[in-house]
């Protein structure tokens, strides 16, 4: 039984390596295709957001399990990238600690923003994906499906998910408070029509927002996502009208998952010599990023903030909520805790079907034989012993089986197994 | 409260108080502590009252107001609204972290009310209505300027830290941009007008104290220091109304400068010019004006000139005591 997460994360990697390491939109599927030819035995889910990449795998046998090193090998060819450039930002965790892992991923403890809710139907999707790709098995359907129950309990029985639990509205009250007085009088862009997008929209509606322009490659996602806001004004346009609505706005959300940046520095300059220098608050939560970094040094007014830069403000968000972590970390202790519990035990699963299988065979074929021999008893009297012989076999089974048990709360008892194996002839 | 109950009251008393204050809020940026805010507003107070004490005493003891009293007390009436504008808006708004920007000017006009003279200025012997006027709006516009650099200053901190993505301090926020860039063009846009004003009463009351024969010089450094900063104010000032692309950070570096440069020569002006008639009673005013100054104006003024003579060494031509008996 193993199972392992290797990863990076918004805590060990900054975002241009990140970037480089994502499996954004078809490189996915190619890397489904590449992990189950390297990996014919083992079970995988990648999970790829903004903030991290992860791959999870699992195996019944610890001896074809692939080591941090093969995964790293994997993520370098698979993306072009030499594995000195990211390997000290790969880490990696293993059995009950890989489990912890994603329960805290999928309960938003390891987010930028603490209680975010996006991070959990992210784990969904990946895990989505990874049936889609048959390339999950019983140990990551267990292990997902869990993470999705450990979200759900922390998210009701901790305070996690009250206040402000997403990225746009940190920034916007951090540094878009900073920058403007007001939103309703401002033109807010939204570049991106998925579900970041939609989730920003919402929350600067409530800011007070009135003049949404959505802009998406896809003109009919644009348009699916401003019919939702339209009692805001949101309007669509289409990719071709980028720069006209950059030069109006005077507040830009980019969300999408483009590989490449969508503007860069000569591209925002004549947007600028359009506009004038009013002020423009620019949130770039795409990963890869969707403006260059240098857009932030055009001018004194250009205000760029990509996911990195949110860092410190969702420090001090996590820090003023450190006592439903404490909460939160506590349920998922517990639960992973008892799904260890679980997988151990289902490891016994086998082995004590078949010693019950076998008992009951012998007992049954004995029962046979005395119900020839004593054929004048009558069907109660039969009733009663076969009854009592049941009771007989259960009750030899219990210490064993109990010890069973018992050891498979610390791990896989892989001696015990052998032990009853070789002691009750048991085959696999 | 009696005012004699602040008769003990010296400058060290309110300096140490809104030092303090001070230190309080300065250490909200390292630990934010609600109660800090409460510390720093009773010192605050407790300042202001002693200051504001101290005023009253020394407007008893000259038997004039204030403002009017002396350079010392001027100085110190231009801190007291200062003050008064910090208690202000720290009770109205808990987060603004306006202590840090306000108390240090504050300090600086008292710390520099400290080397300044503590005498009153004989020259408003000749015209009190007009030097009221002269003394009541240059403290009004430089208290506003005071605002604008304030203001510009805070500027200055918040796009730094919006630039270099710093996060805010929980206890100890500023206002957004386009508000302080909003304030601060007003600041500036009213402080001015007021300040000419202020200038031009003084010009006036020059050529009136000239008429009434005393030796007022427009080459006096005081004099000159305040028209070039009021060159350099109105410049800022025709270049706001007239400028349509200006940027808030251009508006904020310029009142900076232009502010900063007009604290520097107020302050230091008073402080190392000697020879002015406006540091007090080491005035160039002779002594064979003693005499034309008492007739026309009465008891106080007698008193006046019995400390210029005093500090002259010049023994007076005027028995005072006498002719006041």
């Amino acid at each position: 039984m193993n199972l392992q997460v290797v990863y990076c994360n918004h805590q060990s990697a900054n975002l241009s390596i990140r970037e480089r390491l994502a499996f954004a939109g078809d490189k996915l599927e190619a890397a489904y295709r590449e992990l189950a030819s390297r990996f014919r035995s083992s079970e995988f889910v990648v999970l790829s957001t903004c903030n991290r990449v992860e791959v999870y795998s699992a195996q019944e046998s610890p001896d074809a399990a692939p080591t941090r090193k093969q995964i790293a090998e994997f993520v370098s060819e698979f993306h072009h990238l030499p594995l000195e450039d990211f390997s000290d930002e790969l880490l990696a965790e293993t059995g009950p600690d890989a489990v912890r892992h994603l329960f805290r991923v999928a309960s938003s403890l390891d987010s930028m923003v603490l209680g975010e809710p996006q991070i959990v139907n992210q784990v969904k999707e990946a895990y989505r994906v990874a049936q889609d790709h048959n390339a999950c098995g019983p140990l990551t359907h267990a292990m997902f499906q869990g993470a999705i129950r450990v979200s759900a309990r922390v998210r009701s029985e901790t305070r996690l998910a009250e206040g402000r639990v997403s990225i746009a509205s940190v920034a916007v009250s951090d540094f878009g408070r900073g920058i403007f007085d007001r939103f309703d009088d401002k033109h807010v862009l939204i570049l991106g029509a998925g579900e970041m997008a939609e989730e920003t929209l919402r929350y600067l509606c409530e800011e007070g927002v009135r003049q949404v322009t959505v802009v998406n490659r896809s003109l009919a996602n644009a348009e699916k996502l401003a019919a939702q806001f339209t009692s805001v004004g949101a309007r669509p346009r289409s990719w071709d009208a980028l720069d006209e609505e950059l030069a109006l706005a005077d507040m830009i959300v980019s969300t999408t998952g483009a590989t490449e940046p969508i503007v860069d520095v000569n591209r925002f300059r004549e947007v600028r010599r359009r506009s004038g220098e009013k002020p423009v608050f620019i949130l770039d939560l795409g990963a890869p990023r969707d403006f260059a970094p240098a857009i932030a040094n055009l001018d004194d007014n250009v205000f760029l903030y990509d996911i990195d830069a949110l860092e410190a403000t969702c420090e001090q968000n996590r820090k003023s909520r450190y006592r439903e972590i404490e909460k939160a970390q506590l349920i998922i202790d517990e639960e992973a805790e008892r799904f260890m519990q679980d997988v151990y035990h289902m490891a016994t699963g086998p082995i004590v079907k078949r010693l019950r299988e076998q008992w009951h065979d012998v007992s049954r074929d004995e029962l046979a034989r005395l119900r020839l021999k004593l054929s004048h008893l009558s069907a109660t009297d039969l009733e009663s012993v076969e009854r009592a012989v049941e009771r007989i076999v259960n009750k030899l089974l219990h210490p064993p089986l109990e010890a069973l048990r018992h050891e498979a709360k610390e791990g896989t008892p892989h001696g015990l197994i052998d032990a009853l194996k070789r002691l009750f002839h048991l085959r696999d | 409260m009696p005012i004699e109950f602040f008769a003990k009251v010296s400058v060290f008393c309110f300096l140490a108080s809104y030092l303090v204050a001070l230190g309080v809020d300065a250490a909200r940026l390292l630990k934010r502590l609600p109660v800090a805010r409460w510390i720093g507003l009773a010192f605050g107070v407790a300042g202001f009252a002693a200051q504001t004490g101290y005023l009253l005493i020394r407007g008893r003891q000259e038997n004039l107001p204030p403002l009017l009293s002396s350079p010392h007390d001027w100085l110190l009436v231009l801190a007291w609204i200062v003050v008064l504008l910090y208690l202000f808006l720290t009770a109205v708004d808990r987060e603004l972290a306006v202590g840090l920007f306000l108390l240090p000017i504050v300090l600086l006009f008292v710390g520099a009310s400290y080397l300044v003279s503590k005498q009153p200025n004989p020259l408003i012997a000749g015209n009190l209505g007009l030097v009221k006027l002269h003394a009541s709006l240059l403290v009004v516009g430089i208290a506003g300027v005071v605002v604008g650099v304030t203001l510009s200053l805070m500027y200055v901190v918040q796009h730094r830290r919006l630039k270099q993505h710093h996060a805010s301090q929980p206890g100890v926020l500023l206002p957004s941009l386009a508000r302080l860039a909003r304030w601060n063009w007003w600041a500036v846009v009213v402080s001015v007008p007021v300040l000419t004003l202020g200038l031009g009463s003084g010009v006036a009351l020059g050529l009136t104290s000239k008429e009434a024969g005393a030796v007022l010089s427009f080459s006096d450094p005081i004099v000159l220091g305040h028209g070039v900063v009021w060159v350099a104010m109105m410049s800022l000032f025709v270049w706001l109304l007239t400028t349509r692309r200006s940027t808030g950070k251009q508006v904020a570096a310029l009142t900076l400068w232009a502010g900063g440069f007009l604290l520097v020569i107020l302050v230091g002006l008073q402080v190392l010019s000697l020879t002015s008639f406006h540091s007090g009673a080491k005035t160039s005013l002779r002594t064979r004006d003693c005499k034309l100054k008492i007739e026309s104006t009465g008891s106080q003024h007698a008193r006046l000139c019995g400390s210029v003579c005093k500090l002259q060494s010049t023994p007076c031509r005027l028995d005072l005591e006498e002719r006041h008996a």
